[in-house]
């Protein structure tokens, strides 16, 4: 009985094109942590980041009554969120845990606030089609059965999530500029010597990792939902985090970790008719994470200086 | 053996810390915290409110009003805050000693929800049982299964390496899910959407109230209205708890041992400190207090019953990280820190209702408070300032004591062994400065000890 409803689950094009779009969403803000990690600064906030993209994305999506502006609104919200980050942990040497979760409760409390101000407690209305993330449709590509629904029916944004994992891949690892970013993650003292801009690179990185989950928000609110509810990311910069650490600070590692994270996700509603609790099966990608770092498929180790703030001028 | 290194540069002079100064370094960056976020409050409202600027500031002074008569203006609406000030001292207590070893437990709500949700099942399972034995029984429980939950990360951290902030989180949402599931299944209330049965009538607890008027107030003057004020007795064993915690902290061996581990971890290894083990018991004990708030909650609180998705939404042991780094992890800090918060908390929704400012205001004061802790502002604008104005203050963390020198070092260790400074470790706890998520911490108080293992190697 939970065999067959799960082969017909499995078989169903609606479950993976459910599974990508999920892992599309936690890719983004994934690669925000990968990205700002590996220049050595911790990483918590994407949750946050993503909560105030989401907001701002509708909201000026409303106002100018254009997608791409709403775009653009998300993600400059959360460059600004992350830039608050990088400040306090930068240059003021916060603790990066604290500064996170403070990213995260302010973009919390920032949402919920100015969403009860500025509606004047309605809440925002549903987003028209014209001011929602398009699905694109590639031709007749698109009709293909199985593959078509999958692969070429998928949001904008699921593309343009595919397209940064391969270049943040690509960069880090296969340029100079990712050359220095991990150089400076991993002995910031050494990078310094060399002539790399400790402090920059860190800023920029971390900004980055705004941009992209801001974007993510945008994604959520303006893509999958079509409107902002309080508190709507529910976890999902978490997941993201998990998703970093599972694919070890690797942009191609998280992109699979969001794969099965998104393959959890999706299976949680589906699962209905075998009986088991959509409840119990939510918690496998935490499962999932917890074994991963317990260390059953290779150990963790982040990079060398993440958490350290530096100082130019220190041993 | 004592070891004795080379002396270090003169020593300086020992001399007692004025209290005034003791007392503005321990109360100073605090205090400043919350003025600048109290501030940043009002311009918030300011911003987002409408007419000239001085209707705005007026408005956002009246929502201050409300906010401060709604936490604590009146007997009737201090008893609310205290409500919420009873699982903030129990989760705060487990977030800060998890601290004092330098470890993040972010996972407090998780192992709150496992706390009440393990002492309902108990509840539902013996119905019938006497309050004498349901509610000690219930109480452990639920501390037990809190100390589970927290063991796991201790476990995960000490000899796997897991980073406990991550597995902290994750826990939670299994925590989450699971009781979801409990309440929503096994343990539903026949014909009631997706909540438990209340609690049998014995396994509650008495309002503060209620219990006044059938003991003293037999021969005192009696409380009228007893049921206008809703804290239940639970504050009590709440503040009993604090004093288990300074008793912990300051007064055994292995308070001790874990204060070491979070300065430096490598000097408690060197000093024979097990320190796999305290980070396994440390974590434990943390879940058993978070585990105990969730009960007692469940125990002392209307409806005395769950309620599906309450915990996922519920923000006490997130609240908790603040008031810990607020009321710098100490037993007297956090008391003070959770009358704050749980203030906040209760006079932001009296706050809201009255002067139509949104309650939510409170989490971005509390962002903004632990943005200011987390950050190192004030000594920026110490430096800032011309010398002479808070000079003196600056090094407030590590105070030159001449050390208690730690006596059994390995033999082969001795170049390593330090005059581990006792000032380090009485002080201030590092974590506000440093980053006691990582073992490497380059916190100052264990760089100070660096630095005498510089000068020890010299």
């Amino acid at each position: 009985m939970f065999f067959q409803v799960l082969f017909r689950v499995l078989g169903s094009s609606d479950l993976w094109q459910a599974t990508l779009q999920f892992a599309a969403l936690l890719v983004l803000p994934a690669l925000a942590g990968v990205i700002s990690e590996r220049s050595g600064v911790v990483n918590i906030a994407m949750e946050g980041m993503m909560l105030t993209g989401a907001y701002v994305g509708v909201m000026s999506a409303l106002a100018t009554n254009n997608v791409f502006v709403g775009v653009l609104g998300a993600m400059i919200a959360g460059g600004v969120m992350a830039l608050i980050h990088a400040v306090v942990s930068i240059n003021f040497h916060a603790n990066q845990i604290v500064s996170g979760l403070a990213v995260n409760i302010a973009a919390l409390g920032l949402t919920n606030y100015l969403l009860l101000v500025q509606t004047n407690g309605q809440g925002v209305p549903h987003l028209v089609n014209a001011l929602r993330l398009p699905i694109v449709t590639w031709g007749p590509l698109a009709n293909i059965p199985f593959l078509g629904p999958v692969l070429f029916q998928q949001n904008i944004i699921f593309y343009v999530a595919i397209v940064i994992l391969i270049a943040t891949q690509f960069i880090l690892f296969r340029t100079n500029v990712g050359l220095r970013i991990r150089a400076v993650g991993e002995h910031p003292q050494a990078a310094d010597t060399a002539g790399v801009n400790v402090r920059l690179v860190r800023y920029l990185c971390v900004i980055a990792g705004g941009f992209l989950s801001g974007l993510a928000g945008a994604f959520l609110a303006m893509g999958i939902a079509g409107i902002f509810n309080s508190n709507m990311t529910a976890g999902a910069g978490y997941i993201a985090l998990a998703a970093v650490i599972f694919g070890k600070y690797n942009p191609l590692g998280a992109g699979g970790a969001c794969l099965i994270f998104g393959l959890g996700e999706a299976l949680s509603t589906r699962l209905q008719d075998t009986g088991i609790s959509p409840n119990l099966l939510s918690t496998l990608p935490y499962i999932l994470t917890i074994i991963a770092l317990v260390g059953l498929v290779g150990r963790t180790i982040p990079p060398a200086a993440d958490g350290i703030p530096y100082d130019p001028g220190s041993e | 053996m004592a070891v004795q290194t080379k002396q270090s540069p003169p020593a300086p002079k020992l001399r007692p810390t004025p209290w005034l100064r003791k007392f503005t370094s321990a109360v100073g960056r605090p205090l400043f915290a919350f003025i600048l976020a109290m501030i940043a409050g009002i311009i918030v409202i300011m911003i987002t409110s409408q007419g000239s600027p001085g209707d705005r500031l007026s408005a956002a002074l009246t929502a201050y009003q409300d906010l401060f008569v709604g936490s604590f203006g009146n007997a009737q609406n201090f008893s609310f805050t205290l409500v919420t000030v009873t699982p903030l001292i129990l989760t705060s207590i487990s977030v800060a000693i998890a601290f004092r070893a330098g470890l993040f437990n972010i996972g407090a709500e998780g192992q709150l929800a496992v706390g009440a949700m393990v002492a309902a099942i108990i509840a539902f399972k013996a119905p019938t049982w006497p309050g004498w034995a349901l509610i000690p029984l219930m109480i452990v429980a639920s501390m037990l299964a809190g100390a589970i939950w927290g063991g796991i990360v201790g476990i995960l951290k000490a000899w796997r390496g897991a980073h406990e902030v991550v597995t902290t989180i994750m826990l939670n949402w299994i925590a989450f899910y699971v009781t979801d599931y409990l309440i929503e299944g096994p343990f539903k209330a026949p014909n009631q959407a997706d909540q438990t049965d209340a609690l049998p009538k014995q396994a509650t607890f008495p309002t503060v109230a209620g219990a006044y008027n059938h003991t003293l107030g037999t021969f005192l003057p009696q409380i009228t209205n007893p049921q206008q004020y809703p804290i239940d007795i639970s504050i009590f064993i709440a503040l009993l708890a604090l004093v288990v915690y300074w008793f912990i902290v300051s007064r055994t061996t292995f308070g001790y041992e874990v204060r070491v581990i979070g300065q430096n971890p490598k000097a408690a290894k060197y000093a024979g400190i097990p320190t796999k083990r305290n980070i396994f018991l440390v974590m434990a004990i943390a879940g058993a207090f978070s585990g105990l708030a969730g009960s007692l909650h469940l125990m002392g609180q209307f409806p005395y019953q769950l309620i599906g998705s309450t915990f996922r939404i519920d923000p006490t042991g997130f609240d908790a990280i603040g008031v810990a780094l607020l009321g710098r992890t100490t037993a007297i800090g956090v008391l003070l820190a959770s009358l704050l918060f749980g203030g906040l908390l209760y006079g932001g929704s009296y706050m809201q209702l009255f002067a139509n400012v949104p309650g939510d205001l409170v989490y971005i004061i509390q962002a903004l408070v632990l943005f200011t802790i987390a950050a190192e502002f004030l000594p920026a604008i110490q430096r800032a300032l011309p010398r002479g104005i808070f000079a003196s203050r600056k090094p407030a963390l590590v105070p030159p004591v001449e050390g208690a020198t730690i006596s059994d070092i390995p033999e082969n260790d001795k170049n390593n062994g330090s005059t581990l400074q006792e000032g380090a470790l009485t002080g201030p706890p590092g974590v506000v400065r440093g980053s006691p998520g990582e073992i490497e911490s380059t916190g100052q108080a264990s760089t100070a000890v660096d630095d005498s293992n510089r000068i020890a190697e010299d």
